[in-house]
């Protein structure tokens, strides 16, 4: 060891002989190891040490390895650290549960170690192919010197999308925007932005982000991993202070299931064909500014008839009558509620002039976007 | 039995595996300790965890006797049967006996 580059895996397991298996195979492979035989010894050395990968068992004598994963994977030091898990149990639901908490893989015991070496190399590979793919789109980005103009998606775009939009910008750079990106056949992203500021860099970094999303919202991507790649590209190329707000859903049709990111963005509205209309209340970092982010996750089952709607703060934020989101996105889910009848294509107008009866004295740029299952 | 071998299988020189050898009679014995306790005191769920534990390391080094012997109580464990560990005890003590000769 001593070289700055030796990759380090951190082994977690209560049985001593498998530890001991699997340094002894990994060490040969010139790997440095941490061990540890229990979770909490394990988050504790995972924080310290930040390794490079992490083999992970599931059954263990008070705090399992899901237990571990899940705190892991809410701190930003070690959120991105790639889990493979190790484990007796070969249950299905088991594994499902695993790749769930954010696992990168799986392996079946009694495992061979040398199956487990060569798979730890495997997702070494991709990890650093990841970091590297997120450095080049960064220098690739910086490269572009002039501001594409942003062309702003409309409806008749992708019929199949099933969106609505409102969208009133009050400045020549405004500082919101949205997107709606094909993923695949019944597969759409839909990204509702606020970037901090209105100064003439804006629009430059707006084009920037739609080339992002362009690159990194893909069906090999799920939308959680999508939005921090995004997030890492940003941090490296935007000035300082400046960051994004977001939301970005990702709806299959065909599973019926929406997926939504929140990224220190007001929340989006859920009314449903049948059932309470409601408010998807939930925490979430903003764009660009920490390597380490945490952001809000849900995913819900929808049925047809089912509608979404994504905004920006313009919209219910009022510096004169001094009403923050909390109130506002109550003042939204009444609006939204109330444009139950109107078609897709009006509903986002009606919402507005519900909420903002007098445009004259708009203080901000309004996005507001309806997302029909 | 050949130990040379079963290190081969694994990617290991015959020194590393003895030494990993000696860390599974450890815990083997300390399993089927656990085992006889759990036996003698009825816990069904101490008699499917250390019987769970002793198939995973006799399993993985290909200790194939015993990891099938384990995994038998294993299974009947689960199904709060625990009636087989008294006559499973003697045979593990002896196929352990066994590989402490090897090494």
């Amino acid at each position: 060891m001593g070289y700055d580059d030796t990759l380090s895996i951190l082994v977690v397991d209560d049985n001593p002989l498998n530890v001991k298996l699997l340094e002894t195979t990994l060490v040969k492979e010139g790997y440095s190891i941490y061990k540890a035989y229990n979770g909490p010894d394990a988050r504790k050395i995972a924080a310290d040490k930040k390794p490079d990968l992490i083999l992970l068992d599931i059954q263990m004598p008070g705090e399992s390895g899901f237990d571990v994963i899940k705190t892991l994977k809410n701190i930003g030091a070690t959120a991105s650290i790639p889990v493979i898990f190790l484990t007796g149990v070969s249950e299905i639901d088991a594994k499902l549960e695993g790749f769930e908490l954010g696992a990168v893989d799986y392996i079946t015991k009694p495992f061979h170690p040398l199956e487990v070496s060569a798979r730890a190399r495997l997702h070494l590979k991709l990890s650093i192919a990841t970091n590297s793919l997120i450095r080049s789109q960064a220098e690739k980005l910086q490269q572009i010197s002039d501001a594409q103009s942003a062309m702003l998606t409309t409806p008749d775009k992708y019929p199949d999308a099933k969106f609505g939009v409102h969208y009133l910008s009050l400045h020549e750079a405004g500082g919101d925007f949205y997107e709606v990106l094909p993923i695949s056949d019944g597969i759409y992203g839909y990204f509702v932005a606020d970037f901090s500021g209105h100064d003439l860099s804006t629009s430059y970094l707006t084009s920037s982000v739609k080339g992002l999303l362009k690159q990194n919202c893909s069906p090999i991507y799920q939308p959680l991993e999508s939005i921090k790649m995004i997030n890492d590209v940003l941090v490296e190329i935007l000035p300082t202070g400046k960051y994004l707000t977001a939301s970005y859903a990702r709806l299959n049709r065909k599973t019926k299931q929406m997926k939504i990111i929140c990224a220190g963005h007001p929340p989006v509205c859920y009314v449903p064909a049948v059932g309470e209309p409601r408010i998807l209340e939930m925490d979430g970092d903003v764009i660009g500014i920490f390597k380490n982010v945490l952001f809000g996750q849900q995913t819900l089952t929808v049925n047809p008839g089912d509608r979404f709607y994504m905004y920006t703060d313009g919209l219910i934020e009022s510096t004169d009558k001094k009403i923050v989101w909390s109130e506002g996105a109550g003042l939204m889910l009444a609006a939204c509620t109330a444009a139950k009848g109107i078609s897709l294509t009006d509903a986002p107008l009606h919402i507005t002039r519900l909420l903002k009866p007098d445009t004259e004295a708009l203080e901000d740029d309004i996005v507001i976007m309806a997302i029909e299952v | 039995m050949d130990l040379k071998a079963l290190g081969e299988n694994l990617g290991l020189e015959e020194d590393e595996f003895i030494e990993i050898v000696e860390i599974f009679l450890d815990t083997a014995y300390s399993d089927v300790k656990k085992l006889e306790d759990a036996h003698v005191s009825k816990d069904v769920q101490a008699a499917s965890e250390a019987a769970h534990s002793l198939k995973g390391s006799a399993g993985n080094l290909g200790f194939m006797d015993i990891a099938n012997l384990a995994a038998k109580l294993e299974n009947e464990a689960r199904k709060k049967i625990i009636s087989s560990i008294e006559e499973a005890i003697p045979l593990f003590n002896t196929m352990l006996g066994q590989i402490k000769d090897k090494i």
